[in-house]
């Protein structure tokens, strides 16, 4: 099959691989950098399992050709935890109990990230039609709205008294 | 109040760091050199002879290393040892639209993708039976031949006296329920990984929630010792029944492993995943009940079909739940249960959450409603007035341990405000209630034997970490993070601590596997006996050196001290070190088998239901009705759940709302669609699983009845919630309009037909009661 | 499931867009957000053998006034940037409305206004995979000769299931087309053909650069709604828009409804403003309005739902979005929250 050298600019880092010029940027991610974070939960681009961040906004990556994206600055679930250290969202995720099975969390966590960098402070109406393209068939959704509440409250707080 | 320090912590999953990184592994995240890509082809017919397979064309492709057909899968299997009557690639007869064919393995998925396509299939197509009803009547063309007539099994069980309890009724009503099939949309589609070992065993990485069952099934269709193969089970993305027994793509793989000697890897598509299915049946239930004036039920008959699909699989098991567990959840003392489970040419149901009682709580807690209004009774005063006197053993031979039901009915009644509510509210707004039970794993096994349900070992060496191997399954329900919950209450230790390997079939004993909501209580019990024995060498070896007792002893963060002389103390590291200089590595096992009491009756069929011990729920759900569209917003549920003993309360909380939010969706909106035995909405665009918008407020309520036999008092909490929140619904949609729908899903259509109807009902009477001012 | 192999092009300017699909014909595809066409490659639905990418042409994005006053949104405007316009959301209500109905929030975060223009017609015996299309024969749209929603018809009423053109048709918009001839600009109701096989009037090497909202229609009353089983993610089942322009008395100067996702076209119901226009609010005159608008709409088997319900509540809906923009009365028919 026809291959063509692209360049990806994601979580910070450039790539170069050689792929199929059609080849779906969910696709490059999981198979050619090895980014296997994101995952494929549907076929017609409805579940949200596979979001990423293009340029800071949430989209499907199951729904985008890699070859059209190499101006940008792609970011996947692996990117989030910079150092090693996991985010408000993600310790909260944990405690409140955000992630049963998990398979949709890549997902839910570049939404989330990418909701509370807009808006730092959504109400609860805003925070489930943020979330309402991202499906999970194990939480009901609460836990992950308590996780969200959880990482602002303790955002809003100054650093010390979290410690 | 509590004396334990981890048990009853909400601490997060142990696996969460995993998943909220990406960095956790599912069987599809995972890549070996030299991996192949499989693909299956499906039979465009639902039921064929297959006359012709050449497969010269596909194997002429230099990129195909393998092609199979049933020729290479020709040892039928099924999971229960009563109904071997599957071959992963058909045989000599395709089934369903859907069934699969033949399979390839190739360089590329594209390349395997154009391998299918050069398949030629000669097919003879035979009579369809697609509705359960007309195949239960087939003269010819039975879909497997030793099952005459389409039917699978049936069942007919009385428990008391029918007649007499339907003389003593004041108020008798039967009606038709008829729920619509249902899929399991975990967010993980299968996926399957098997690596053909140079030595000639067989590695296979399945997403799977019993690798026990998929040990047994590999070796025995690839006619290997079961010691030549080796299961594991990376994270698993959901499963909630639908990785409950072998599904194809689990053979297929290492059958083309093994024929092209290379790892091969098969993933289906969402639509393959529909047409692997196993879910919930369309389920027909003409039920009849009795209630006396004082309002006690007095006598249940229900007769149930289901509409199994064109493979046994749990069908059986499915269709006695149905029918045992109408007992359990009420004093029911006449019973009678008549269960047919009939065949059709589509793809096999299974177990789905709540399995075979979703359906038939539907019917019973709608009649039940009914019922109470006939005898002008509160709905849930009715309730309470049919509990249980635990511990008892129920008409039909279960055996209740702990009953929680008064209490979650109560706390239900109290948190959602149903005295002010119900049948206060203006039309269109309504309020109902419902409850519901489950087991906590089977009794009995589906392979009958005397053998342990699940072990647990455990080893501890010099660096003091103690590793937990348990064959128990997480699935996402958190069963790893209870292992090690148990494990560091009796050691004393951190959680942090303690490193779990699970489900991999060459390091962890034989764990059953996760469904019927047996792990928290029978791994739980595995490895509280384990941590127990682990405990008592360890306290041993202390106890000689303080000079005390080892009953003297306790296991407390992290330190060892005498109970009545702390200062006897000795810190956890040390202690371990001081026993493995007596024993050497320190090794310990726990096992689980229920109770002989827990078993259950004597009778055909009498081995389904029996659990060591049930779970118990009741539900509120809060209802706007638009009389004009038939659209229905739920404002809130209440759930009150007895789980015995909330091992983590985060994770019980979480298990009950998903079980909630699973009930709400086949309330409301799911369905598979079936036109001529082709399924007409296979992706999840057109599945409709709900999103954040249509889920309500869910509320859970943790009530504890401490069962004698679980863990810590623990029994289940991941679906025995999920039944009451259908009729819940139900009940609340009356209770707004007045109308009784009696088939799931409660669609607008059919809500806003009814309202239509019951107002000409009423204009033809010339009058109404609760009717609205709208249209 | 992976794409067809084939090129992907990604010209930088419109002209060169135009000269690539011109150049390839048949054999290219235009791709925009990609939320409709990706989905739809991967069930085999086209086999092109070139994409053309519009993402990296500048200038086809955002809103701005044009010389006659009109608002002119650029094609490859996403849905989430078009929300984000004050512009829109305070002078043209039921386009923002109406996008805010399309899909969920991510998908709008890539679906462009161009692309959501022209959509594919969906039907549930088309948006199907390859195999299961094929297990059937094929139907009239895609390699077979039977429709099976109209069996013996030789028409295919793949149904329209775009949410923003009722809005459009309901604000008379025009739209700009490139193409090898020059630029065009037509009514954007002339863009559509109401066949579900051949559902938009594009040319051959055409390009919907830009959708032009004319002044005359700034500050109407809006309202758009629209039927379907979630409130996120799903197709339209049924939609109707509603635009009015009402003077201080309450007289009704001009009125536009348009109905989508029952015919293989979204329409103008053209009876609204024959029976309106002059009128104080009457419950009468917009149930006739409403009953228009179900001898104009013919929901059949081709979507979810039931052609009985989804034609009802067609009635319902514009009798809704009437009764809210011109007597008022709000109805929470689309949202539970």
């Amino acid at each position: 099959m026809h291959r063509e050298l692209i360049h990806l600019t994601v979580n910070g880092e450039r790539y170069e691989v050689a792929v199929p010029p059609q080849k779906l940027l969910l696709d490059v991610l999981r198979e050619d950098l090895g980014l296997t974070g994101a995952k494929r939960g549907c076929d017609d681009s409805s579940c949200g399992a596979c979001t990423v961040l293009v340029d800071g906004l949430p989209v499907l990556a199951c729904a985008a050709i890699a070859s059209c994206h190499q101006e940008a600055q792609i970011t996947t679930v692996e990117g989030l935890a910079a150092g090693g250290e996991l985010t408000p969202v993600q310790v909260a995720y944990g405690e409140a109990g955000g992630s049963q099975c998990g398979f949709c969390t890549p997902g839910f966590m570049m939404t989330i990230h990418a909701l509370l960098a807009q808006n730092p402070n959504p109400s609860d109406a805003e925070i489930r039609e943020a979330l309402s393209s991202n499906l999970c068939r194990c939480t009901g959704y609460m836990q992950i709205y308590e996780a969200i509440r959880l990482a602002m409250k303790r955002a809003q707080q100054p650093a010390e008294a979290r410690s | 109040m509590s004396t334990h320090s981890i048990i009853g912590k909400s601490i997060p999953l142990t696996d969460t760091p995993g998943k909220v990184t990406g960095l956790g592994i599912y069987a599809n995240d995972i890549a070996v050199p030299g991996m192949l890509f499989g693909k299956i082809l499906h039979s465009p017919h639902a039921h064929a002879r297959i006359v012709r397979i050449d497969t010269s064309k596909a194997e002429a492709m230099p990129e195909v290393k393998a092609v199979a057909t049933g020729r290479d899968t020709a040892r039928p299997y099924g999971v229960l040892p009563i109904g071997h009557d599957e071959n992963a690639l058909a045989f000599d007869r395709a089934r369903y639209i859907g069934d699969n064919i033949a399979a390839v393995a190739a360089t590329s998925e594209e390349a395997a993708e154009r391998a299918i396509e050069l398949i030629e299939v000669e097919y003879e197509v035979l009579t369809a039976w697609t509705d359960p009803l007309v195949s239960m009547n087939a003269e010819k063309d039975w879909i497997h031949e030793n099952r005459p007539h389409n039917i699978e099994k049936e069942y007919k069980h009385e428990f008391g006296n029918l007649e007499e309890g339907f003389a003593q009724a004041a108020f008798v009503r039967e009606e038709r329920y008829v729920a619509a099939e249902i899929n399991h949309a975990a967010m993980e589609p299968h996926s399957t990984l098997a690596v053909w070992e140079p030595d000639g065993r067989i590695t296979v990485h399945s997403s799977t929630q019993v690798p026990h069952y998929l040990h047994r099934t590999i070796a025995d269709v690839l006619e290997l010792p079961m010691s030549q193969v080796r299961v594991i089970k990376p994270m698993v993305g959901g499963g909630f029944g639908g990785k409950s027994e072998v599904i194809p793509l689990e053979v297929i793989t290492p059958v083309l492993a093994k024929k092209a000697r290379r790892p091969v890897k098969i993933t289906y598509t969402r639509e393959e995943v529909f047409y692997a299915h196993r879910g919930r049946p369309i389920t027909i239930v003409d039920l009849k009940m009795g209630l006396t004036r004082e309002g006690k039920i007095s006598a249940v008959a229900a007769r149930v079909i289901q509409d199994g699909g064109a493979f046994g699989g749990y069908g059986p098991v499915t269709v006695l739940y149905s029918g045992a567990l109408l007992g359990a959840l009420y004093d029911v003392r006449n019973l009678r249960f008549e269960g047919r489970r009939v065949l059709t040419n589509k793809p096999a149901c299974g177990a789905m959450r709540g399995h075979g009682t979703v359906n038939v709580r539907f019917a019973f807690e709608s009649l039940l409603d009914m019922l109470a209004r006939d005898a002008q009774l509160d709905p849930a005063e009715v309730r309470r007035r049919n509990l249980l006197q635990a511990p008892c053993i129920t008409v039909n031979g279960l055996r209740v341990t702990s009953y929680g039901l008064p209490e979650c009915i109560e706390k239900a009644v109290e948190r959602s405000g149903w005295r002010e509510k119900n049948g206060k509210l203006p039309y269109g707004r309504g309020i109902g209630i419902a409850c519901s039970h489950y087991v906590s794993g089977a009794a009995n096994p589906i392979i009958r034997s005397n053998m342990p349900h699940t072990t647990v070992n455990m080893k501890i060496d010099r660096d003091a970490a103690v590793t937990v191997f348990t064959g128990a399954s997480d699935i996402g329900q958190g069963s790893d993070t209870i292992q090690v919950q148990i494990t560091a209450e009796v050691l004393g230790v951190r959680p942090e601590r303690i490193k779990l390997v699970a489900a991999d079939t060459e390091l962890t004993p034989v764990d059953l596997g996760s469904y019927s909501s047996r792990v928290t209580f029978m791994a739980g019990n595995a490895c509280l006996e384990a941590a127990k024995n682990m405990r008592e060498q360890i306290f041993a070896a202390v106890a000689k050196k303080f000079g005390c007792a080892p009953e003297a002893l306790e296991a407390r963060h992290e330190e060892i001290f005498v109970k009545n002389d702390p200062a006897q103390r000795m810190p956890f590291d040390e202690a371990v070190v001081r026993a493995i200089d007596f024993h050497g590595t320190l090794v310990a096992r726990g096992s689980y088998a229920p109770p002989e009491e827990a078993r259950g009756g004597k009778f055909k069929g009498a081995g389904v239901g029996p659990s060591p011990s049930y779970s118990y729920g009741a539900q509120t759900a809060e209802v706007s009705v638009d009389p004009e569209t038939g659209e229905v917003t739920i404002h809130r549920v209440v759930a009150a759940h007895d789980c015995g003993k909330a091992l983590n309360p985060v994770s019980v909380d979480g298990q009950v709302i998903g079980s909630v939010y699973m009930g709400l969706g086949q309330a409301m909106q799911e369905q598979m669609e079936w036109n001529e035995g082709r399924l007409m909405n296979p992706s999840f665009l057109d599945y409709k699983i709900p999103t954040t918008l249509e889920t309500p407020p869910i509320e859970s309520i943790i009530v504890e009845s401490e069962d004698p036999e679980g863990p810590f008092g623990a029994k289940e909490a991941g679906e025995g919630s999920l039944a009451a929140a259908i009729p819940a619904v139900a009940n609340a949609i009356y209770d707004a309009v007045g109308v009784r729908i009696t088939t799931l899903p409660l669609s607008r259509e059919k809500i806003l037909a009814a309202i239509r109807e019951k107002r000409k009902r009423e204009q033809a009477a010339g009058g109404s009661k609760k009717t609205g001012g709208a249209a | 499931m992976s794409l067809p192999a084939l090129h992907v092009v990604r010209p930088k300017t419109v002209d060169e867009a135009v000269r690539v699909l011109a150049q390839h014909g048949p054999q290219a595809m235009i791709l925009a957000g990609g939320t409709d066409l990706l989905p739809n490659l991967q069930m085999r639905l086209y086999a092109p053998q070139v994409l053309v990418a519009l993402k990296e042409i500048s200038g086809l994005r955002g809103a701005r006034a044009a010389k006659d006053g009109a608002l002119r949104i650029g094609a490859l405007t996403t849905l989430s940037e078009l929300l984000a316009e004050p512009v829109v959301r305070q002078k043209y209500a039921v386009l923002a409305k109406a996008a805010a109905t399309v899909a969920g929030p991510l998908q709008r975060n890539m679906a462009t206004l161009g692309g959501n223009l022209c959509l594919e017609t969906r039907c549930r015996w088309y948006n199907q995979s390859h195999f299961w299309r094929q297990s059937l024969g094929g139907c009239l749209k895609k390699d077979g000769t039977v429709c099976h929603v109209a069996p013996g018809g030789k028409r295919c009423w793949a149904v329209w299931s775009g949410d923003t053109a009722p809005a459009l048709l309901a604000l008379d918009a025009e739209i700009e087309i490139a193409g090898p001839a020059g630029e065009r600009r037509i009514p954007l109701e002339s863009l559509y053909r109401n066949d579900g096989m051949n559902r938009i009037a594009l040319q051959a090497g055409e390009i919907l650069t830009a959708v032009l909202l004319p002044a005359a229609k700034a500050g109407w009353r809006g309202v758009y709604n629209k039927l379907r089983l979630r409130n996120s993610i799903d197709y339209p089942l049924a939609g109707v828009a509603v635009a009015m322009d009402v003077d201080g008395g309450g007289v009704c100067r001009d009125v536009r409804v348009a109905i989508s996702a029952v015919n293989p076209a979204p329409l103008l119901v053209h009876q609204a403003g024959e029976t309106l226009i002059g009128k104080k609010y009457s419950r009468e005159l917009i149930e006739r309005v409403a009953h228009a608008a179900i001898q104009r709409g013919k929901p059949l088997t081709t979507s979810g739902s039931t052609p009985v319900y989804r034609r009802e509540m067609l009635e319902l809906y514009t009798r809704r979005g009437l009764e809210e923009v011109w007597g008022g009365r709000t109805h929470s028919a689309d949202r539970n929250d």
